[in-house]
């Protein structure tokens, strides 16, 4: 024991320093490689001038929305503001503004809770271990059926007209390509999380998608969450409204 | 050579291997926090779904454009009408009518398909309907009457689908309004989603027909919030 002791005393300090030194980058390099995950990365160079197309695309449409919320809101505050002063217009103004709210054109905030959803850090797992556009649908349902009264997925508000789509290990939301981890906000009474917790559908999609192919879902209930104004077109081409229950006779 | 030099010789080796060394952990750390701060973004995708993001995001930017340019004139003629002192009850009238319909306040007439669905068939069976009809840019959905619109879900096993808390049955209608040709061309194509659920339900039918006329009935449902509060 003795001579153990004094044999560890004689290795030189910078040998030691030296063997930690390794020790961590043998663990950095392991979790580099298994952070690579299933999802493949293409190297090919016909593909960066794609990759450049649809950096570029997102990027005005990044633009184009951040517009159309300008412009949402200044006419807001036009409206508010407006000229006229008869009872029937502002009646008018307040129809439109609870249409646009009703329509998610207006950003909320409230109660409500947080989900991060982000792909298996289980190291050579398959394709089940990404999250997919099925289980973020199956997500917003279950907050649906909760009684969430407005949902968004990262930045995309979920409205009557939103697809979540798969397009490779990731998703289209109201057509923007979402990458993970992906931020579910919702907006909804105060007991939503624990009426999750009491869905069945809730609970069997945690064990099957959570537990068993080890997709990382965390949970944060808030007093104030924001969900933001969907920021897409609310054209009309085919049909025709009824008439409006709002509108000036 | 003395010992004294061969001491600082050794001294300094060992100085340039940990000094190596931790430069390599210093570049590895480095690109670990690198790797995890970036978005796996668009170096996933293959070829084929570049193609396909990009023509997702050029119609999409295109309805933007259209958007913003018919906001841009609303805006215009809002001040327009401010510096005249007059108002645009008409143009009012329109939009509000407009936002109505597109959030399912109010009711919606126009060309679309009919999808009778009869046999076993679940409740994510149907979503995946829905989901692809707003992908293939319905203006407006109704299963079995009800108004589909945030919050509204078609849940429950094969025989027991429920919406709005009102069962089903063996036998109902969805229905849609847009573009006749893409719906039932999109619903219907090899691979598509009909397809899809024949293989997952294999006892479910669902038939799909254009229609000139598709009348679509207001949500029942309170669509301002009780919880949230809009953030103006």
């Amino acid at each position: 024991m003795n001579s153990l002791l004094a044999r560890a005393r004689a290795i030189p300090s910078w040998q030691i320093t030296l063997a930690v030194a390794l020790l961590v980058l043998g663990f950095l390099i392991a979790a580099q490689l298994s952070a690579e995950g299933p999802r493949v990365r293409y190297t090919t160079q016909e593909r960066s001038p794609l990759v450049e197309s649809a950096q570029s695309l997102q990027s005005q449409q990044d633009a184009l929305k951040a517009r159309i919320l300008e412009l949402r809101n200044q006419i807001g505050a036009m409206e508010s503001q407006g000229p006229g002063s008869g009872d029937s217009l502002k009646a008018l103004y307040a129809s439109l503004e609870q249409a646009r709210i009703g329509a998610g054109l207006i950003g909320l905030t409230g109660p409500g809770i947080v989900f991060r959803l982000e792909d298996s850090s289980q190291p050579g797992a398959g394709s089940d271990s990404l999250v997919s556009a099925q289980d973020l649908r199956v997500l917003v349902q279950e907050l649906w059926l909760g009684g969430a009264e407005a949902v968004s997925i990262n930045d995309e508000r979920v409205t009557v007209s939103t697809a979540v789509l798969d397009i490779g290990g990731s998703v289209l939301v109201n057509s923007a390509y979402l990458a993970p981890p992906y931020k579910v906000t919702a907006i909804g009474p105060g007991d939503l999380y624990p009426r999750l917790q009491a869905s069945i559908s809730f609970r069997e999609f945690v064990t099957d998608r959570v537990e068993h192919h080890g997709l990382g879902l965390a949970v944060a209930q808030r007093d104030a969450v924001d969900v933001p104004a969907f920021a897409g077109t609310v054209a009309i081409r085919f049909g025709q409204p009824a008439a409006s229950p709002g509108a000036t006779p | 050579m003395t010992s004294a030099t061969r001491g600082r010789g050794r001294t300094r080796r060992e100085q340039l291997t940990i000094a190596a060394v931790a430069a390599i952990l210093g570049i590895l750390v480095i690109g670990q926090l690198r790797g995890q701060a970036a978005v796996p973004g668009l170096s996933t995708l293959s070829t084929q779904e570049l193609t396909l993001v990009i023509a997702n995001l050029n119609t999409r930017n295109e309805q933007l454009r259209t958007e913003i340019a018919g906001l841009e004139q609303q805006a215009a003629s809002l001040q327009s009408a401010r510096a005249n002192g007059q108002t645009t009850v008409d143009q009012l009238d329109g939009d509000l009518a407009r936002i109505q319909a597109w959030s399912g306040a109010i009711g919606l007439t126009g060309p679309g398909i009919s999808i009778s669905v009869r046999g076993a068939i679940g409740g994510d069976g149907i979503e995946e309907v829905l989901n692809e009809l707003r992908n293939s840019g319905a203006e407006a959905i109704a299963v079995a009457d009800v108004r589909v619109v945030p919050g509204v879900v078609v849940a429950g096993a094969p025989g027991a689908l429920s919406i709005e808390n009102t069962p089903l049955g063996d036998v109902f209608e969805i229905r849609a309004i847009g573009s006749p040709e893409i719906l039932v061309g999109t619903l219907t194509r090899a691979g598509g989603v009909i397809a899809q659920i024949g293989a997952t339900y294999p006892d479910a039918r669902l038939s799909v027909t254009p229609l000139e006329t598709v009348a679509l009935p207001a949500s029942t449902r309170n669509l301002i919030p009780g919880d949230g509060q809009p953030r103006l």
